[in-house]
């Protein structure tokens, strides 16, 4: 749908506390309402907020999902993708061959059966023989972080978390807020700015062998708190400005809209897919990275700005030598 | 999913324990971590005999990757904690003055001491703070305050477990998330018989000093360090 090429050198592959000892010293581009573009620095956010105006966190926390099982003599990769119940995950099996009929075993003593497709293809059903905190405590004794290849170093879990990420469930970080430190929350909180948290697990984002997660059949559990609600009603009836922090607050947020166009506390999972024909209304702004060509992330982006804007905008920011993915630079558009 | 949790780590014997009882029997949800696993499961079956959930789980809270695993269990099983009591440490060699001490020794205590409650505080604060709610107690010593000879790198590392207090307080004020320190004193516990191992006096038990631990629980308090054993419930230190 988009074609550009992010060129390697522009693959943020280190995390900015490593290069510059904070995690908040990464550049920002702001678009306003009128689609001109900043060149800024994260840690000056507070220049394009006003007193009044609210932040929405996900905080959501990353569990390490990447699982090495067996299967006979064949060692598998499993990624756990979303929890379906106590024992029960959608995974994708990183393999070419492996038999549906045959348990995979792993590390002590655990197995996991198949028990059906998942949302899409190529998900799969898993069932394990243990659930609940014995489960979670397995994935955290024996689990690894995603980590794609453009990562170099493997990184430790907390390396792919935000600073207030509270709620264990993400199988990849909702890293538009990663670039976020205490302090500099603490520096927008002074000035007026307000933040609020919804939950929204995020599932993977990528299937490998160019095959990427559709949204509408990639539902992800998600929770608005009545607080969140009702801070985002009296920030907009107050004239001030709702930001949503990452693609995810977006969906979570739209999914939360009553008939009313109002934002109420809400529960469940979403499938909500949005795009260039949605009409956004929880929102008045987007913070988010710098997404690839394929992400259903970027064609998000397109209900915030026009696509031909959004490319322009794009351009400018291959040109400037913004970098991308996970530990890269942020994106602020204002609606 | 409204009752309140606690936290408490190294709480398998001694005072770690009679805190989990205590915060039990006032109608507390409990996680607790222990390194020992045995100790760990008769501790848990004892809380749960007061009939209070728990999660009990074998972890090292040296480890970020073990605190990680330990209090996304918690969090996931109760979604909230509401106390954090930094209980587990280490007492290193029995009597040993400074001169003598082990620098390998040395390490490892200072270590242990201080890395746990930084390293388990750091991992419960967000969800603290995006509540703006919670309470943090750090169990320090009458040797955190004292210089006192043979009491080596326990001490030390006691001294520096009342820096991160007072700082962390300093920073937290006004966040709603409160953190304070307390000294349990002498109790007959086994890291007392390492520490004075011909102590000849009566010491008290550690079921006796936990009250003051519940009234830090809920109260305001911020950034202060209460003496268990001369602490008056009405709310007065000594």
């Amino acid at each position: 749908m988009h074609a550009f090429t992010v060129p390697d050198e522009l693959n943020a592959q280190t995390p900015a506390e490593q290069v510059h000892d904070r995690r908040d010293q990464v550049r920002l581009m702001a678009i306003d309402q009128h689609h001109s573009i900043t060149h800024s620095r994260f840690q000056e956010l507070d220049e394009f907020l006003s007193p009044g105006d609210l932040l929405v966190l996900n905080n959501s926390r990353t569990i390490p999902p990447v699982l090495q099982a067996s299967q006979g003599n064949q060692s598998i990769e499993i990624r756990l993708s979303r929890k379906r119940s106590d024992d029960q995950w959608e995974a994708l099996v990183a393999c070419d061959f492996f038999s549906l009929d045959t348990p995979l075993t792993f590390n002590d003593g655990v197995e996991a059966v198949a028990i059906g497709h998942g949302s899409e293809h190529p998900l799969i059903v898993l069932e394990f023989s243990i659930g609940g905190s014995a489960l979670l405590d397995f994935i955290y004794s024996h689990g690894e972080p995603v980590r794609y290849e453009y990562i170099e170093e493997p990184f430790p879990l907390e390396t792919y978390q935000t600073v207030y990420g509270s709620v264990p469930g993400s199988v990849e970080m909702a890293s538009a807020g990663r670039a976020f430190s205490w302090q500099l929350l603490q520096k927008l909180k002074q000035q007026g700015v307000k933040t609020a948290f919804i939950q929204l697990h995020a599932g993977l984002s990528y299937y490998e062998k160019d095959r990427w997660p559709s949204p509408e059949q990639h539902p992800e559990a998600f929770a608005v708190p009545e607080e969140t609600a009702r801070l985002i009603e009296e920030t907009r009836r107050a004239g001030n400005r709702v930001i949503a922090v990452g693609t995810t607050v977006v969906r979570a947020l739209e999914s939360a809209v009553n008939p009313h166009g109002e934002v109420e506390s809400a529960e469940g999972t979403t499938n909500l897919y949005v795009d260039e024909g949605y009409t956004i209304s929880a929102v008045d702004g987007l913070l988010t990275g710098f997404h690839e060509p394929e992400a259903s992330h970027l064609h998000m982006l397109t209900a915030f700005l026009p696509k031909k804007k959004l490319m322009n905008a794009y351009r400018e920011a291959l040109l400037q030598g913004y970098l991308w993915h996970e530990f890269g630079d942020m994106n602020l558009i204002l609606k | 999913m409204n009752k309140k949790t606690a936290v408490i780590t190294g709480a398998s014997q001694g005072l770690g324990k009679a805190l989990a009882l205590a915060f039990a029997k006032e109608g507390y949800a409990l996680g607790i971590c222990a390194r020992g696993e045995e100790r760990l499961k008769d501790a848990r079956r004892e809380v749960e005999q007061l009939g209070a959930e728990v999660a009990a789980v074998q972890a090292d809270v040296t480890d970020s990757k073990d605190v990680e695993r330990f209090i996304s269990i918690v969090e996931d099983r109760f979604g909230r904690i509401d106390v954090l009591i930094n209980n587990a440490s280490t007492f290193g060699p029995g009597p040993t003055l400074l001169a003598d001490y082990p620098a390998e020794e040395f390490r490892d205590v200072i270590e242990t001491n201080i890395m746990n409650p930084f390293l388990v505080t750091k991992r419960v604060l967000p969800g603290m703070l995006t509540r703006g709610d919670g309470s943090i107690i750090n169990v320090s010593s009458e040797v955190g305050k004292y210089g006192v000879a043979e009491w080596g790198a326990y001490s030390v590392s006691k001294f520096g477990v009342e820096g991160l207090s007072a700082i962390w307080a300093d920073e937290l004020e006004g966040t709603g998330v409160r953190i304070n320190t307390v000294d349990p004193g002498e109790m007959d516990t086994v890291m007392h018989d390492i520490a004075l191992p011909d102590c000849d006096y009566e010491l008290a038990q550690p079921e006796d000093v936990t009250g003051v631990f519940l009234h830090l629980a809920a109260s305001d308090d911020n950034g202060e360090r209460y003496e268990a054993q001369t602490f008056d419930v009405k709310g007065a230190s000594v």
